[in-house]
């Protein structure tokens, strides 16, 4: 297929593969790659604009290295140089390996090392350049800047009725800079109260409507911590907002703030102006504290996973030293939380408020799960694709900050892995629903490897006002073109729907797993042996086929009973029933 | 509702009510007692059943037991509490009670801890109950397994013989218990300098061997006669199967008689190496020296079921990976994958014949064996053949499943899960491999299950001639006529119509395999299991 990027094509094979406005800015011969799988490998390396490509031919199999640039977040040399004029290079990459290669100095003092072209384009922000994906101009057949319309989407809920209103308030980004233009807010409150709320609540983030039940009208809610401090600070309109939350349910009387942080973390805020709702002041809500910690655990617990399973493996400590990284504990947490949402909105028909310091790390980790187990269509694709762009990139998840594209400060205190925690989470679910999720776990890896690749636009900037400024729409390509252009690769076979299904995950440790095929997919020895992506297309297939079948049968027995109505009353003519893979 | 209907236990048309208490409280929810059922406790001579009061009738999926049965054979521990005078007691066959309990714990094979309450019950029915639940799952003789009575009074039915206990003709799983079997086998893997050998009929050579085996094409009856007596138990070496580069797997059993083992070693090992296309060595694998026995691997589950089912959940939920780790299972797992591995090496890359070396040759050789088949020939990843596998190295190479199910619960210390992780073992390579086999983890699964329910022939006994005199002896006490058949037809657990619905059965099929044709799990390069699996089993 002419569309089809090779972005991962084998770079063992051929010639080093080109995207369109991808150039060679360097290469060099007799580079060693210290594999720490297979040992010392000696090829040719190239960098280009896009990616770092390496090659060497004169083993049986061809090896090769082929990742994009994007993935880097640190290349250094590693001491001087020996006597025989060998400097060492490792390379830190943000998709869980280092690598490290050995490079013969040259010569010529004036001419660049390879691997000073590599520091150039691995870090473009910081060379005052732009990344890839603003230059990438490749053409596919649908356009997935049009994926996510946030109109469409609050009309899919049934949205604006008759308490919730489509607010115009931040058209302009005027009310929060990182919130998305258009908000659902109750018609009780006026754009003026609005604008009081959002000098109450952190970062402006006011409490607004991501999700609503389409049967109890129970609303999920999101939210910044509001602006307590030491002295108890209360806000009437604040108050009265949550009221009409409440309000606007008639189902209940009562309401749960969730508030993702400890409970200790939560009145530390308190020092800094910041805070938790009182009971007196909301007088009718339950606050519940969720224990999920903040980006700067989360950021050393991953550290602590990669020193575990990279490069070696001790297998006889295996299991504690996993707990030893409290990862999985972590991932626990976060689906614990969103599924006490889940229950409270699906089982409670209760309203519930979502919100951590700032609302845009453990809060759209919990609503976009809670959303995830509530609604079916945010278990497809597509819906999927607009869960990302609504939950995540429209209010303002820090992407440009928290994985840092471009940038080579590496130990900036900001970068956390608060996405790929998600998506983790995510796996998890579609390991316990494996008929549940209309996406395969190729799709899930692909999103995390373009969270790091910068070839495509959807994952830059940090809000939506961000990305309208820089015109991202417009001068890159939405990695759901890319996705959707070529959707047989994402699909899972074993999908059946359940449309009105709500999934409660189990969410103790013992029934959750490490990602191996994410987290350890460098190591050979723990790839999958059997790669079954191959299996899953022919299924697809053999399911499209039976489908057919089962059609042409039942318009040929319509036929038939049409044609002798009057010999047999009870002939088989029964509605469509979908072919169901089997589970 | 029909409710007087539902009142009664569903009985097997060979089972009989021995006692039975009614307004039993049966404990669901570990803290509040909001969802426990009311119902009546019966105890049957097959299985302890629960018939909840206001329950709706549900499709039960299970043809020989209910929602709330648990086989007698599946019960491991029975005891009574009395929590008034803080009295608790664990009962076995033909005891007395003292008090009148308020609750019966039963702890089962299957990691399951049953809770009955007796606080509305007659307190002398109640007792009455416990003390035959306890009485029943401790049977003092084979012979009084349900199997028996379920198998002999279908003799009297036609019932069972429409229904099918045929022991494996209508089945395509092979049994190996007719020289046919065997000879397909050789012919399969072409193991043409190897013969199936009768010397065994009537078990008068080996007392724990099959009547039906396969040796070496130049070693004449006689020899093996005379060789029988220096082995363990008689146990002349046997064929499990042959590599296509003409390499032959063999199971032996040590050799007791110390002054002739250098003797026969050489001899058996000259034989296999003449039947051995490229003449190759023989290499020996010691398994006891490698593997953990049997009583580590007990120790081990006895452990994993400690944090699995009896610590308090947020207990072991903090500490979960690290209990698992010490509890040593996991590590068992890959002990006896990594070695089969190795004994796959040595047939597939060094060409060479590999003698499987075990004191008895009973227990560990039987895991190894199949999971070395399992990792090299695709033809046993099916169904069948999977089924024909446990068969020849599990049922007919006579692994004491009477002993190691612990069935009579006479000997504690012959008790071990050796078959079940030899399941969680396939568990790994199916995880590993998805597409590669047939079945399904819930065929795994049931599969487990099925040892503790003694119906069976399978599972029933520790080897083919102690199931041949057992039934014979069973047939002249119940003055039943056999026939034309040797012994009672026992079904095996393989015909599944015995427990499920066709319907049911498809659950088995795994939709991602892709059939016999598939690459060869090894294909060329050894590749090590030797790497943690993140996936845990209980």
């Amino acid at each position: 297929m002419f569309f089809c990027v090779q972005v991962y094509k084998d770079p063992s094979k051929g010639e080093l593969p080109l995207l369109p406005e991808e150039h060679v800015q360097d290469s060099a011969k007799d580079v060693t790659y210290i594999c720490p799988f297979i040992g010392p490998v000696r090829g040719s390396l190239s960098v280009t604009n896009y990616r770092l490509f390496f090659r060497c031919t004169d083993r049986e199999p061809v090896f090769g290295l082929d990742l994009p640039l994007g993935v880097l977040s640190r290349v250094e040399k590693i001491g001087a140089a020996t006597s025989r004029g060998d400097v060492s290079y490792g390379l830190a990459c943000k998709d869980m390996r280092n690598l490290r290669f050995v490079h013969k100095e040259p010569e010529d003092s004036l001419k660049k090392s390879v691997f000073e072209v590599l520091m150039k384009f691995a870090f473009p922000v910081s060379n005052n350049m732009s990344l890839f994906a603003f230059e990438y101009k490749q053409v596919f057949p649908e356009n997935g800047w049009k994926v996510y319309d946030p109109l469409a989407e609050y009309k899919r809920q049934g949205l604006p009725n008759e308490s919730w209103r489509i607010s115009k308030v931040n058209d302009h980004y005027e009310l929060c800079d990182s919130y998305p233009a258009a908000l659902v807010v109750p018609v009780t409150i006026t754009d003026e109260e609005l604008r009081r709320v959002s000098s109450f609540r952190a970062k402006g983030r006011i409490p607004v409507l991501s999700w609503i039940h389409p049967e109890s009208q129970a609303a999920v809610v999101r939210a910044s911590q509001p602006m307590v401090g030491q002295n108890g600070r209360r806000c009437k309109e604040d108050e009265k907002l949550l009221q009409a939350i409440m309000d606007a349910n008639a189902q209940s009387h009562k309401m749960f703030i969730f508030d993702a942080r400890p409970s200790v973390n939560a009145a530390a805020n308190k020092m800094k102006g910041g805070g938790y709702e009182s009971e007196d002041a909301y007088q009718n809500a339950e606050l519940v504290f969720l224990d999920i910690h903040n980006i700067h655990v989360m950021r050393e617990s991953l550290r602590k996973l990669k020193e575990v399973v990279y490069p070696n493996i001790e297998d006889s400590h295996w299991l504690s030293n996993l707990e030893s990284t409290h990862w999985l504990e972590h991932i626990k947490l976060i689906l614990a939380g969103a599924l006490r949402i889940a229950d409270k909105v699906e089982s409670g028909k209760t309203s519930v408020v979502v919100h951590c310091s700032d609302g845009w790390d453990r809060t759209p980790q919990l609503t976009s799960l809670a959303l995830i187990m509530l609604d079916s269509h945010y278990r497809t694709i597509r819906g999927f694709q607009i869960l990302l762009e609504k939950e995540w990139l429209s209010f303002g998840h820090r992407f440009q900050q928290r994985v840092g594209h471009g940038d080579k400060n590496h130990t900036d205190a900001d970068r956390s892995p608060i996405f790929l925690q998600f998506i983790d989470c995510v796996w998890q679910m579609t390991r316990q629903f494996p008929a549940a999720f209309e996406f395969n776990e190729y799709f899930l890896i692909t999103i995390l490897d373009h969270l790091y690749s910068c070839l495509f636009g959807t994952f830059l900037c940090n809000s939506e006002q961000q990305r309208l400024k820089e015109e991202v729409p417009k001068h890159t390509v939405s990695l759901w073109s890319f996705v959707n252009s070529q959707l047989e690769e994402f699909v899972n076979p074993l999908y059946v729907g359940y449309p009105s299904h709500v999934l409660f995950p189990t969410v103790g440790i013992r029934h959750l797993q490490l990602w191996v095929t994410y987290y350890i997919r460098w190591n050979p020895r723990m790839r999958p042996q059997e790669p079954v992506h191959q299996r899953y297309k022919e299924l697809l297939a053999k399911r499209a086929e039976l489908q057919k079948r089962v059609e042409e049968l039942q318009r040929e027995a319509a036929n038939r009973t049409a044609s002798s109505s009057s010999e047999r009353a009870g002939s088989p003519t029964r509605s469509i029933t979908p072919v169901q893979t089997f589970v | 509702m029909a409710f007087c209907l539902l009142y009664k236990p569903v009985l097997q048309f060979c089972e009989i009510v021995v006692n039975e208490a009614n307004f039993v409280r049966k404990c669901i929810g570990a803290e509040s007692c909001q969802d426990d059922l009311w119902g009546k406790l019966v105890c049957t001579n097959f299985k302890v059943s629960f018939i909840a009061h206001n329950s709706l009738p549900r499709q039960c999926t299970h043809r020989l037991l209910g929602e709330h049965d648990i086989p007698l054979a599946c019960v491991e521990q029975v005891v009574t509490v009395n929590d008034v005078k803080g009295k608790q007691k664990i009962l076995g066959s033909n005891q007395k009670l003292k008090f009148n309990p308020t609750e019966l714990i039963l702890y089962c094979k299957d990691f399951r801890i049953i809770r009955f309450r007796f606080d509305e019950a007659g307190p002398e029915s109640a007792k009455k109950v416990c003390l035959a639940i306890a009485h029943y799952s401790h049977p003092a003789d084979p012979q009084l397994l349900f199997g028996f009575e379920y198998v002999g009074k279908a003799y009297n039915k036609i019932y069972m013989r429409v229904n099918g206990v045929d022991p494996g003709g209508g089945l395509q799983t092979p049994l190996f218990d007719c020289s046919s079997d065997w000879d397909r086998e050789i012919k399969r893997t072409g193991a043409s300098e190897w013969r199936v050998c009768t010397i065994n009929q009537g078990y008068f050579i080996s007392p724990s061997l099959p009547e039906f085996f396969v040796v070496p094409v130049s070693l004449a009856d006689q020899d093996l006669k005379q060789y029988a007596c220096c082995f363990y138990s008689q146990r002349i070496p046997l064929w499990c199967w042959n590599h296509s580069s003409g390499s032959a797997l063999v199971r032996m059993s040590n050799i007791s008689d110390p002054q002739q083992q250098r003797k026969v070693e050489q001899r058996i090992s000259s034989a296999i190496t003449k039947s051995h296309p490229l003449r190759s060595d023989v290499f020996k694998s010691d398994l006891d020296k490698n593997l953990p026995n049997i009583q580590d691997i007990q120790a081990a589950l006895l452990k994993l079921r400690q944090i699995c089912v009896i610590d308090s959940f947020e207990e072991s939920e903090e500490k979960w990976l690290s209990s698992l780790e010490s509890s040593r299972w996991m590590e068992y797992v890959r002990t006896f994958l990594r070695h089969a591995v190795e004994v796959v090496y040595m047939l597939e890359s060094r060409h060479v014949s590999v003698i499987l070396l075990e004191k008895e040759d009973r227990d560990l050789s039987c895991v190894i064996s199949c999971l070395v088949q399992l990792m090299c020939d695709p033809h046993c990843r099916s169904l069948h053949s999977f089924q024909g596998l446990i068969q020849k190295e599990w049922v007919m190479a006579g692994h004491r499943f009477l002993d190691r199910c612990n069935h009579l619960k006479r000997n504690d210390k012959e008790e071990s899960p050796v078959f079940l992780l030899f399941l969680d073992c396939v568990w790994q390579l199916w995880n590993q491999y998805p597409a590669a086999f047939e079945f399904t983890e819930v065929y795994l699964t049931v599969l487990g299950d099925s040892m503790w329910v003694p119906v069976f022939s399978t599972f029933l006994f520790n080897c083919p001639r102690q199931r041949a005199e057992h039934s014979r002896d069973f047939a002249s006490s119940k003055s039943i006529h056999l026939g034309q058949d040797q012994a009672l037809c026992f079904p095996p657990v393989w015909d599944w119509s015995q427990q499920f619905s066709l319907k049911d059965q498809t659950l088995f099929n795994n939709p991602l395999y892709v059939g016999k044709i598939a690459t060869c799990v090894q294909n060329g390069t050894v590749k090590t299991f030797t790497h943690r699996r993140s996936k845990v089993s209980c």
